[in-house]
């Protein structure tokens, strides 16, 4: 079979050609195929300069010659194949490379500043040029989340969570460039992994290694939450405080190991996943667990997407797997992503593309993805000399990913086609 | 000749002689006047069963009517036998029924008692063969007898025969009688087993074997054979030369000009005898092969895919060491790793992401650490202090130093670790080197080997709440290699160089000793549920002890290359490994059932491959996740590394 029928058309206008069959090679790639569309499109529209195109068939993206993808897929050749074109996606454009001193545990970025957290003890706020704007020391061990809280004008609130068992609420002004810690989150028995504010920036979750979730209010305030422990203040007399003491205002108790990653799916919904397989889904108000998922292996890093609905999780394995949070109990799989050859720790969904979705892994390697291709990513992104720890994706596009080797890198991405995609 | 048989034969004949024996005796003697009085006595009863008196004291009646009295008689058996061996006239005396007494027959009465025995006439006298006159002989006298002329009736035709045979003839027209026989038609032979089913037969013939077949004929034994099948003279003296038994044909071939010439077949006779022989002696017998497919004495394993989660990829490499790390543990909740090292360092690690957070530096070479297992803080009695972790690491030091220090063997450091509440118990003993520390499952009590041949001292066990120290045992039966504790009950492994001594902690006496059949144990790990254990050894075994079972392995695995140095089993999964100086980590899938019935499965399912050897030294030792399926070795290449 040397001839394939085609049929092919595009969502974009601009780009559109005419609605009839074409035989084509069938050993014809995503090349040759881009270049008849264009050969098509210089016949059609006098000025048209040369763009290249991606090709899905079936809602799979063309990665191999066409005869074989349809022999993998199982597309019969008789038929006429219907193949859709968009805008190839362009790479990631590297900017820049941001020298920690030590591990990058995590990374948030905003519209205008890079918040990020380090082995070092600290929590530092970069400008998106890479020019290092603050450091809050004040935590007594590893810092392993962070989160932005919101900004009023010029002062800000952030969070830090650290390995010393306690969160601390920041207060930012920008302008003075001054730090103030508000409040010290006490309560967890472990380390905590994981904090996300909350879709109205006024609470947020805490993920633990005591197994616990538990939601604190984000608004500063100027009282002191009454500690339980009758032994606590003698010790509080020993370590400097930093902030007010605040106590959580509801534990979530159910995982059976420790909490990894947590995450709100919408204003009353939080999704948690732990080491002890499983991916949990909770009531707010009643503080009820929902549903779960139950996975084979430790669950490091959870992201969810309201385009798709979607839950991507990276494991202890090699694989980016998706999950839909809204089927019963035990629910399977929806996709796997393999490419990866080490542990996945961070994913991140695009905030714009409900395809796309970026993950870091300990093969040092972060991939951006598109979920209509899932045997091979979009691109790879090989800048780090280690572990990747971390990664983000803002929405004005740009990419982050932090690692063991002391670096943040940050990629610009460009959302022009983020319409074409749909 | 028997007179009682004789007399027994024929008893109412000789009774009836004797009244004229009577007669004939009378008045012979006197001694025989009491039996003649006794003669007079005729008994009236008749020819009656004389049994019918048998209960009466009388015998009958005589002519007077008068009864007869039976004699006394008191002879028995005994009596009875002395008299017949005595009494010379015992033969000729006979008892008298009718009267009941004895009587002596004299010679007349035997003779006559003979005679008629021999069925001769009682009369001596009378001759029975006297000459007697043939009147009608064969011989034809002149004077007949008789001569009366023949009856008319003899010479004309019988009616009765005519009659018969009229009836016989009427028969036979009439078809009633059949003059002759017919003939019989069917065939004389038949096929006997014309009807017989064929699967009988096959079914009787089940183990028949067929008779060896004879070579047909060839060319050779043609009466005219090709030139090329005659032999030439070489040929023929070679044949002629050779045995028998090793000709290659029995006979010459010869060549004939017609078929006519060919002579009779000399050998007939002697070829069919060796025929038959060969049908009589060859072996009929079925040899009964055992066919053992080579593949069905491997016994039935699940596939490794099946019995899935098992540690399978390296994931993480934990660097950092510069020498041999000799020891790792992981803490009860999984965050962390410990690792002791030979370069005097003992390394805290994040678990899930090989980050070093803390590293202490002591004054010798660690050769052992265990995290603690009670996963609560638990308060210290003197310093109000919160324990989180305690290890123990060996310090090697001068032998002069031990006089010293006996004292106080045993002290310890508190270092602070990781955040600022946990803190790190640091055990020193300057008395002794100290090969391995473990923890009781509670977390109170933990245990010291300082391996010394002769030392009663080898094992120390410390209890951490009361700071006391106790010495277990009073004698030294070996270098102690290991110690464990049973993880649910007060028991005690020691392993010495060749056996594993459980001990009850309580009773304090010796449970049971353990064969490990291997020359020289270096580890041992107990199973959670306590009771199986496994024992690694320098000479490349693994040794798997089912304790309700026996006292000898229950399990040899010999898989390893090189000798084991940490063996290790996982507190959930149903999961062992082991690591050896080959460089590799080999895990097992060890599933204990709580079915005392069952013996535990053990199917190794991976080798693990990562550690490079350095200095002959592979793997040293190997410690499995407390909650997730993944196992941690550390090498003598400094690295420890984390296999998921």
């Amino acid at each position: 079979m040397s001839q394939l029928q085609a049929r092919f058309f595009t969502e974009n206008k601009k780009y559109a050609i005419d609605d009839v069959p074409f035989s084509i090679p069938a050993a014809s790639e995503v090349a040759d195929l881009s270049n008849v569309i264009n050969k098509l499109l210089e016949a059609r529209i006098a000025d048209h300069k040369h763009v290249e195109f991606d090709f899905l068939v079936r809602g799979q993206f063309l990665r191999s010659s066409l005869a074989s993808h349809m022999d993998t897929e199982n597309i019969s050749t008789e038929e006429v194949v219907e193949i859709e074109y968009v805008q190839k996606f362009t790479a990631p454009q590297p900017e820049e490379c941001i020298m920690h001193d030590d591990w990058i545990s995590s990374v948030e970025a905003d519209s205008e500043w890079i918040l990020t957290g380090s082995y070092d003890k600290t929590a530092r706020i970069w400008s998106l040029e890479g020019k290092a704007v603050m450091t809050m020391a004040g935590h007594t061990d590893v810092v392993k989340d962070v989160a932005w809280v919101k900004r009023d004008g010029l002062s800000s609130l952030l969070l830090t969570a650290s390995l010393d068992q306690t969160v601390l609420l920041w207060e930012w002004n920008s302008e003075q460039n001054k730090v103030k810690a508000r409040h010290c989150c006490r309560g967890h028995a472990g380390s905590v992994d994981t904090i996300v504010v909350d879709p109205s920036r006024t609470k947020f979750c805490s993920g633990s290694w005591d197994k616990m979730l538990k939601i604190w209010s984000a608004v500063p305030t100027e009282e002191e939450d009454e500690v339980e422990e009758p032994n606590r203040p003698r010790k509080k007399q020993k370590t400097e405080q930093l902030g007010l003491t605040r106590t959580p205002l509801m534990t979530l108790s159910g995982h059976n190991e420790a909490v990894s990653a947590v995450l709100w799916t919408d204003a009353e919904e939080l999704c948690s996943a732990s080491w002890d397989h499983t991916i949990r889904l909770w009531d707010v108000e009643t503080g009820e667990q929902k549903s779960m998922l139950t996975g084979s292996k430790v669950f490091n890093c959870i992201s969810y997407s309201p385009l798709c609905r979607r839950l991507a999780s990276g494991s202890t394995d090699r694989h980016v797997r998706l999950w839909d949070p809204r089927s019963k109990d035990g629910s399977l799989v929806l996709l796997s992503l393999t490419s990866h050859t080490g542990w996945v720790t961070a994913v991140r969904w695009s905030p714009s593309n409900q395809h796309q979705l970026v993950s870091g892994s300990f093969d040092n390697i972060v991939k951006l993805w598109d979920i209509r291709s899932c045997k091979a990513p979009l691109y790879d992104l090989a800048a780090h000399e280690d572990r990747v720890l971390c990664a983000d994706w803002t929405d004005s596009g740009l990419i982050l990913s932090g690692g063991a080797d002391n670096k943040l890198y940050t990629y610009r991405y460009s959302a022009y086609v983020s319409d074409a995609g749909a | 000749m028997d007179v009682e048989l004789g007399y027994s034969l024929q008893p109412v004949s000789l009774i009836a002689l004797l009244p004229h024996a009577h007669f004939l005796l009378h008045s012979l003697s006197p001694s025989s006047c009491l039996a003649m009085c006794s003669q007079d006595i005729r008994n009236t009863v008749g020819n009656i069963p004389m049994e019918w008196y048998k209960d009466y004291p009388h015998i009958g009646y005589d002519l007077d009517g008068k009864k007869i009295f039976k004699p006394i008689r008191t002879k028995d058996e005994l009596d009875e036998f002395l008299d017949k061996m005595e009494n010379p006239d015992y033969w000729r005396t006979v008892h008298n029924k009718m009267t009941g007494t004895d009587l002596r027959l004299s010679d007349e009465q035997v003779d006559l008692v003979h005679r008629l025995q021999q069925g001769k006439f009682g009369d001596v006298n009378f001759n029975e063969y006297e000459p007697a006159i043939d009147f009608f002989s064969s011989e034809v006298m002149i004077h007949p007898v008789t001569n009366r002329p023949e009856d008319k009736r003899s010479f004309i035709p019988s009616l009765i025969e005519k009659e018969k045979v009229g009836k016989l003839v009427h028969a036979i027209k009439m078809g009633w009688i059949k003059p002759r026989r017919p003939k019989e038609t069917a065939p004389k032979y038949y096929d006997l087993w014309a009807q017989e089913d064929l699967n009988t037969v096959l079914g009787r013939h089940k183990m028949h074997i067929p008779a060896p077949k004879m070579r047909l004929p060839g060319h050779e034994e043609s009466y005219n054979p090709p030139p090329e099948y005659l032999l030439t003279e070489e040929e023929k003296l070679a044949w002629e030369q050779q045995d028998p038994e090793d000709r290659r044909v029995s006979f010459l071939p010869q060549k004939y000009s017609c078929l006519r010439a060919v002579p009779a077949f000399s050998r007939f006779i002697h070829e069919r005898f060796e025929r038959c022989l060969d049908l009589y002696l060859c072996p009929r017998q079925r040899k009964m092969r055992v066919n053992v497919n080579p593949e069905d004495l491997i016994p039935k394993l699940p596939k490794p895919k099946d019995l899935q989660p098992f540690p399978t990829t390296q994931s993480l490499v934990y660097r950092g060491h510069t020498s041999l790390v000799r020891s790792i543990s992981v803490s009860p909740s999984g965050q962390w790793l410990v690792s002791g090292s030979d370069d005097c360092t003992v390394r805290f690690w994040e678990v899930s992401t090989a980050r070093c957070l803390k590293t202490v530096e002591v004054s010798g070479a660690v050769k052992s650490v265990a995290w603690s297992p009670n996963p609560a803080p638990f308060l210290y009695p003197s310093p109000a202090f919160t324990l989180y972790s305690i290890l123990y690491m060996k310090q090697v030091c001068e032998l002069g130093a031990v006089e010293q220090r006996a004292v106080r063997p045993f002290h310890c450091i508190r270092i602070s670790v990781l955040c600022g509440s946990q803190t790190l118990l640091v055990y020193i003993c300057e008395y002794r080197a100290v090969r391995q520390v473990t923890w009781h499952g509670k977390g109170d009590y933990l245990a010291c080997v300082m391996p010394d041949d002769n030392s009663s001292l080898q094992v120390v066990i410390h209890q951490v709440s009361k700071r006391r120290t106790q010495n277990p045992f009073r004698k030294s039966k070996g270098m102690v290699q290991c110690v464990s504790f049973h993880p649910i009950r007060p028991y005690f492994f020691v392993a010495t160089q060749r056996y594993v001594r459980v001990y009850n902690l309580i009773k304090q006496e010796l449970t049971k000793k353990l064969m490990a059949n291997c020359k020289w144990i270096s580890s041992m790990a107990v199973h959670p549920g306590g009771d199986n254990v496994i024992c690694g050894s320098y000479d490349c075994r693994l040794a798997w002890f089912d304790l309700d079972l026996s006292t000898k392995p229950y399990k040899m695995l010999r898989h390893h290359k090189k000798a084991l140095r940490g063996v290790a089993y996982h507190k959930h999964y149903p999961l062992f490994a082991s690591g050896s100086d080959d460089g590799s980590v080999i895990v097992c899938h060890g599933m204990v059932y709580n079915d005392l019935l069952q013996n535990p499965l053990i199917v190794p399912v991976k080798v693990l491959k990562g550690h490079t050897i350095t200095h002959d030294l592979g793997v040293l030792d190997v410690a499995f996740h407390p909650s997730q399926p993944w196992v941690f070795s550390s090498g003598a290449d400094g690295t420890v590394r984390l296999f998921t």
